[in-house]
Parts: C-alpha cells; structure tokens; sequence
C-alpha cells in the first residue's frame, strides 16, 4: 500500500489527545513497556511562562474583569465558561479556529482547550466514584442500553487511580458515592458547619454533607507538594499540587523513556486496513505548517474528549464503514449527554462575625444524591447532587450598598456576611435524537469537518433543575438561613463541560461502539476511553471515571498485545 | 536569578516551598509585561479632575491611602478606553458633564470648583437617587410608577463600581486594605477575625 509520507518506525501505540485520559493512557501504555506517540493537536505548554496562578489582581490589565472586546471577538463561545480569565484565555481555544455548528434555538456551548494537558489543566478538580445505582440505571429504568459493566468491575481502578493522582476527601460510608482513598479532607468554615449539622438534624438518613472530594493535594504525595491554597488552579500550579496530566501523568510517562509527545498534531482521521480490519495509524495535520503526515502504531488509544474522539471516527468513514469508523451500530455520533446545572439557592447565614477563612480553598462541599436512592420519587428518574459552599462577603457588596465616605471604606474593608450557596448538578438521560454528526459545510482551520451538534435538555432534566431550588432552600431554611434566594438557572447544554456520549460502551455489537474493555467492537485495536464512551451520565463529576476506565482498558490492550491477540 | 533557578526553587521539593519576596518577585516580573501608564486616553483633563475628586469621596485617604493616590482615574479611563462599548462610554462621560450641569444650577459652578460642603452635598444626592433607584428597580415592574421603561441607571452606579473595583483591586488596596496574601500557604476554615476588625 502506498503511503505518501511513511516514517522510518511504527510505533507500539498511538494515543490521540494528551488531557485527562490521554495522560493516563500515555503513563499505562508507556511503564508497561510500549513505545507510544501521544499526538495533541495544541502547543506545547511551558508552566513556568504559562502558569499564572500567582499573578496578583493588581498585575492584570483589566483587574479580573477580563478583556471583554477581545473575548467576544475571539473566544465568544469560550468566555461563557466561568474558569476562563484574561491571563488564562490561552488555555482555551480560539472559537474562528474551531467552528461549529447547532440548531436555532437549541445552543450547545463547547467548551475546549487544545494544549499539551488539554482541559486537565483547568478542571474543576471534582473526584467522585460511580457506584452501582449509576451502572445499573439504564437497565432498571429500561433506558438506552444496559453498562456492560458494573462497579466491582472498576472499583480496583477507581483506587488504582485515586492512589496516584491525591484525592482528598471525607469517607461517608454512602451506597450511592463509594468511599475512595483519600488524603486528609479539607476543612469546612463555621458557616458550612452550622448547614451540615442542620442539614443532618433535619434530615436524617436522607441527605448528608461532606466536604467536596477534590484531586488536590492535603499533603506532600508522590513527588508533589501539598498545596499553598493560592485560588485559582484553572491558572495551572507550579508545585503540582492538583491533578493534571502536565503536573502528573505525563511526567511519568516522560520518565520511562518509551514516550514520545508530538504537539502540533492535529488529528485528520484515522488510517484503516481492510485486510486485517485493522487502525494501521493516524493521518495528521501540522497545526502550523498544514503539511500532512502519516504515523504508524499496533494499537490506537482515542483520547481526544467526548465530542473530538467522535468527529475524527465519523471523519474516518470507510467503504466498510461509510458513516464513520467502527459504526456498524449505526449509534456513533448519538446519546450525547452533559450534566444539567444551575438549580439551588443562596442564603445569609447568621453570626460568626468574629470568624474569617485564611487561605483559599480550591474546593467546597457536597451533597451526595438523595432523589431516587432509596425511594422512588414521582416527579423524575435519577437525581442530582449539590455543589457550594460560604464564604464570607467581600468588597463586592459595596457596589449595591448606599454609602461612600471613610466609613464606607471602613466598612468594605473588613469582611461582610456570611452567604451559602448549594448550585445542582443532575444527571442527563441518554437519548438518540441528541447527537453530533460532520457538518460538510464548515470546516476547521485545518480543513477537517466540522461538528453539527443537536442538543437539548427535557423534560427529566427540567424537572430534576426545579427540584434543585426547591430542596436547596429546604436545607437553608432548617440551617436558619436568612434572605433565602432559591433560583433556576437556563444554561445551555454543554457548559458543564460534562459532554458524555457518542461512542457508547455495551454489551451488543448491534447496539454499541465499545466493549466493556472500550475496545471498538468492529476494529480490534482501536480503544476509545473519554467520556464518548459513557453509556449514561451519573449526576457526579465524571473525570474520575474516565481515568479508571482508562487504566483499565490499557491493562486489557497490553495483555491482549502481549497474547498476540492485537 | 535565572529564571531556572526560579523554577527549581517553585518545584523542586516535595513539601511546601517558602518563597522568598525576591523569588516571588522574579516569578512575576516574568509576567509583567504591562507596566502603568500616566497618559489617559479617553478622559480629558477636566473629566479626569472630576471623577478624580468624586472617587476621593467615595473612598477617602484615611489611615490608608485614598482612590486619587493609587490613581483610580487611570483605572477607569482604561476601561472607558479598552472595555466598554462605545455607547456606554459615551454615557459615563454624559453624566460627568451632567454632574457639572448639576452642580452649575444648585452652586453656580463645576463640581471641581465647589467647596467641600458643596461637594458633600452633591455625593449625598447621587448616593441617595441610586438608592432609590435601585428599591424601585427591586420592586415589580407594575409597582414602579417612577421609573420610565427607558429609564437607565444612573451614572454614579458605574462610577462607584468603578472606583471600588479600581480601588479594592489595586495593590495597596489589596495589600495594605484587604491583607491580601498571594501564597497563604495554609487553610484555616474558621479563624479568629483580629479584634480590631470585628469593630
């Protein structure tokens, strides 16, 4: 077969995308011997000049109001995340470079980073195991197709993981959010004390509130520092104090000598051989060049996010497989899902005057899932748990408060009351009509197909967001809050930046993508193990789950190689 | 120091580095490429001289320092200059100048030029109408007989936003007024508020 540009070796394998599950798949690949190219299609990121978590307020040009004229004419679509500032807008795409498309009226906001550590550079942080009644739901519910696995299959790599990354967090012995192995937890201030007892009192056996289990360090672990409570992690973390694959995994993949990262690499498509029904390797675009090339491997691990692990297979379209790679199942491209986010309330917690916080924590609490745990509620399927947490007012409250003057300034200067705020995150169901495919009218700077995206919430996902304010302000009413402000937010699918789906895992070839090893059940030696893979959503954080689900599907690829089956 | 060094020092142990100002200092002049600048580009010099003098009232020099002296002009002429669409521009500068007009018919001259009790009782004014203001903007849109439909927010919304921002976020403000730490090094939930705070 002719090739146009054929390198000089063929690696062991390939691992497309260098975030969250490309960083593990590049360490488990890599210390299990195998030579492996990790492709990212963004630059290379230098944390000393890139990391700009200790830029002082007073050192930015527009003082944390970001640079709007630029943001909009820019990043228009990135800016509506909430992590994105203007010393960290880097980290995110440039949305002209990286079109597409969606429905009138039906928004979907994508929300990407095209670097060496991907979104793993500026994640939430948030680390939370799945358990049983999340891999058990689609079947019990009769919804979409049954996981092809359940949690003992994934609970030696939840630990496996945990282990490695630091997870700090508060064991609470709950069926519905398995305890891990976590470092010391962080401490909850006087204000999120008075919630959490108030919170237990009134509703015992019910719901609870611990402290956020949070990939940050609580002391020094593996190598890297515990961390100086400086704020903003989405600005990176020079001592490596959370989970990234820049301050983690990658480093120890570098550190067998088998790794080789190649940044500027943009992936084209996917390289298949009819004789073996095997990926042969990738094709790649230069991001700076635009020159073409060709690189080789055994085995190919996707890794490059939910939405561009599924556009590069439906761009890999084959006489075999002429609606995209690995889709005999017709299901490619559709059951994308993200979690739904916004309902809550927010309340002033009285006293505690002569109470501050030193040091900000980069976590906050949580309310682990109590709808539909153990009775079943008339209303929705599934549940939804709660984020937050308090903090004390700052000089913010002036702009909205009558006064000016010396007082005035005395009084901004000193901190003001104590506010709680409970924010849901609820689960999304799987459903077809919700999906990508390639747009052929648009494309991306390098010529690749952009995505039509096809996304809304329902009715389910309404009713689970207005349950939200409605137990939120239930909690804050036994803690005694004052001035209680239940609210229900409209956001867009998409910007939890949970997109899940598209290349399912399941039993069935007829029904699925994946095998239970997120193996593609037509190409026995592609892998995908991003949150396309996701059969239904949790209403917990998922990166976790990816990282697991990662290592394991390493650990199956390798031994498979090794028995000569790959 | 190299900026080597500077990285070896950051990241090369497993417990907490204590960072030397030096070295604190070095790792941000790595990021400092935008030093202040006198030179105003939007406002003229009798508008800078105006809410110079109005954000000086809004916070004042004390024990610490004032708006004027760590040049919250120079703050809000940038985002006048770089950050607010042109409309909005044109209406912060419009109610500079209605301040003056204000000010001519209660007093008989520019705001600048009133004494200070003449001054006081121009701040009092627009403190209290934004006040008022913003209860009828709280209420529902049928109890809000006094507000036209049109009607837009007042001018000293956005110049005391401004100036708390500008002040608030400034280093001295954050610093010396806020006790602003960049590396706290430790988390303490529920610390005691030194005593004189709680005042």
């Amino acid at each position: 077969m002719y090739t146009k540009s054929t390198p000089a070796k063929t690696y062991d394998a390939i691992v497309i995308g260098s975030g969250m599950t490309g960083g593990w798949a590049a360490k488990e690949l890599s210390e299990k011997g195998l030579e492996t190219l990790v492709l990212e299609a963004g630059r290379a990121i230098e944390p000393v000049k890139d990391y700009t978590e200790h830029i002082p307020v007073w050192k930015k040009k527009f003082r944390d109001m970001g640079d709007r004229k630029r943001l909009e004419a820019e990043q228009p679509v990135q800016q509506t995340c909430n992590a994105l500032d203007e010393t960290n807008a880097k980290f995110f795409v440039k949305d002209k470079e990286n079109p597409y498309t969606t429905e009138e009226g039906k928004p979907f906001l994508w929300i990407r980073g095209r670097h060496v550590g991907g979104r793993s550079v500026m994640w939430g942080r948030q680390s939370y195991r799945w358990s049983d009644l999340d891999f058990e739901a689609n079947q019990k519910d009769g919804i979409a197709v049954d996981w092809p696995i359940r949690y003992q299959d994934i609970a030696p790599w939840y630990d496996y993981v945990e282990d490695f990354i630091g997870v700090s967090g508060q064991a609470e012995g709950l069926p519905q959010l398995p305890d891990g192995k976590f470092l010391p937890p962080m401490e909850m201030n006087c204000a999120e004390l008075d919630v959490r007892d108030a919170v237990a009192k009134y509703f015992p056996g019910e719901r609870k509130m611990t402290i956020g289990r949070a990939a940050v360090l609580t002391q020094p672990h593996r190598g890297r520092a515990a961390c100086h409570y400086c704020g903003p992690c989405d600005h990176g973390c020079i001592t490596k104090s959370y989970f990234s694959s820049l301050n983690s995994t990658l480093p120890a993949a570098l550190a067998t000598g088998k790794l080789t990262i190649r940044p500027n690499s943009v992936v084209h498509s996917l390289i298949f051989d009819s004789a073996t029904r095997r990926v042969t390797g990738v094709r790649v675009i230069d991001a700076e060049t635009h020159a073409a090339a060709e690189v080789h491997a055994k085995v190919v691990f996707l890794c490059a996010s939910t939405l561009e692990s599924t556009r590069i297979l439906l761009n890999s379209a084959t006489p075999e497989f002429p609606d995209g790679l690995a889709n005999s199942s017709g299901q490619l491209g559709h059951n994308l899902m993200d979690h739904v986010m916004g309902g809550g309330a927010s309340g002033r917690i009285p006293g505690h005057e002569d109470r501050r916080v030193l040091g900000r924590r980069p976590n906050g609490i949580y309310v682990p899932r109590f709808r539909n745990v153990s009775s079943k509620h008339p209303g929705f399927l599934r549940g939804y748990g709660f984020q937050g947490g308090a903090e004390r007012a700052g000089w913010e409250r002036g702009s909205g408060m009558a006064g000016f003057g010396a007082g005035f300034k005395k009084m901004l200067s000193k901190p003001g009351p104590w506010y709680f705020a409970f924010y849901g995150f609820g689960e999304c169901l799987p459903n077809f009509e919700n999906s990508a495919a390639l747009d052929k009218d648009v494309k991306d700077s390098w010529g690749i197909p952009a995505l039509r995206i096809r996304c809304n919430w329902r009715e389910n996902e309404r009713a689970l967001l207005k349950d939200m304010s409605i137990t939120a302000a239930e909690m804050l009413t036994a803690a005694g809050a004052e001035e209680i402000n239940p609210f229900v937010e409209d956001n867009a699918p998409g910007l939890t930046i949970h997109e899940m789906g598209t290349a399912r895992m399941g039993h069935d070839p007829k029904t699925s993508v994946l095998d239970s090893h997120n193996r593609a059940h037509d190409v026995k030696n592609l892998f995908v193990t991003d949150g396309a893979c996701m059969v239904s959503s949790s209403c917990v954080n998922p990166s976790l789950t990816y990282m697991a689900l990662t290592a394991r599907a390493c650990d199956f690829a390798t031994a498979a190689m090794k028995k000569g089956e790959i | 120091m190299q900026r080597r060094e500077i990285l070896k020092l950051l990241v090369g142990t497993a417990t907490l580095p204590l960072l030397s100002s030096e070295a604190l200092a070095l790792f941000q002049s790595v990021h400092d490429e935008l030093p202040p600048t006198a030179a105003l580009k939007t406002l003229n010099p009798h508008q800078d001289a105006t809410i110079t003098a109005i954000a000086e009232w809004i916070i004042p020099e004390t024990d610490t320092p004032g708006a004027k002296s760590v040049r919250v002009n120079e703050f809000i002429d940038l985002i006048l200059t770089d950050w607010m669409d042109a409309e909005d521009k044109d209406k912060f500068l419009a109610g500079i100048a209605d301040v003056d007009a204000r000010c001519h018919k209660a007093f008989g001259k520019d705001f600048v030029d009133g004494s200070t009790s003449e001054q006081m009782q121009m701040l009092t004014a627009l403190d209290e109408e934004l006040t008022e203001f913003r209860q009828m903007e709280s209420e529902a849109p049928s109890r809000r007989p006094k507000i036209k439909p049109d009607s837009e927010k007042p001018f000293f919304d956005g110049m005391k936003r401004l100036t708390l921002a500008g002040y608030f976020t400034s280093e001295v403000g954050a610093k010396q007024v806020l006790h602003f730490e960049i590396i706290p090094s430790q988390h303490i939930a529920c610390a005691p508020l030194p005593e004189e705070a709680v005042k």
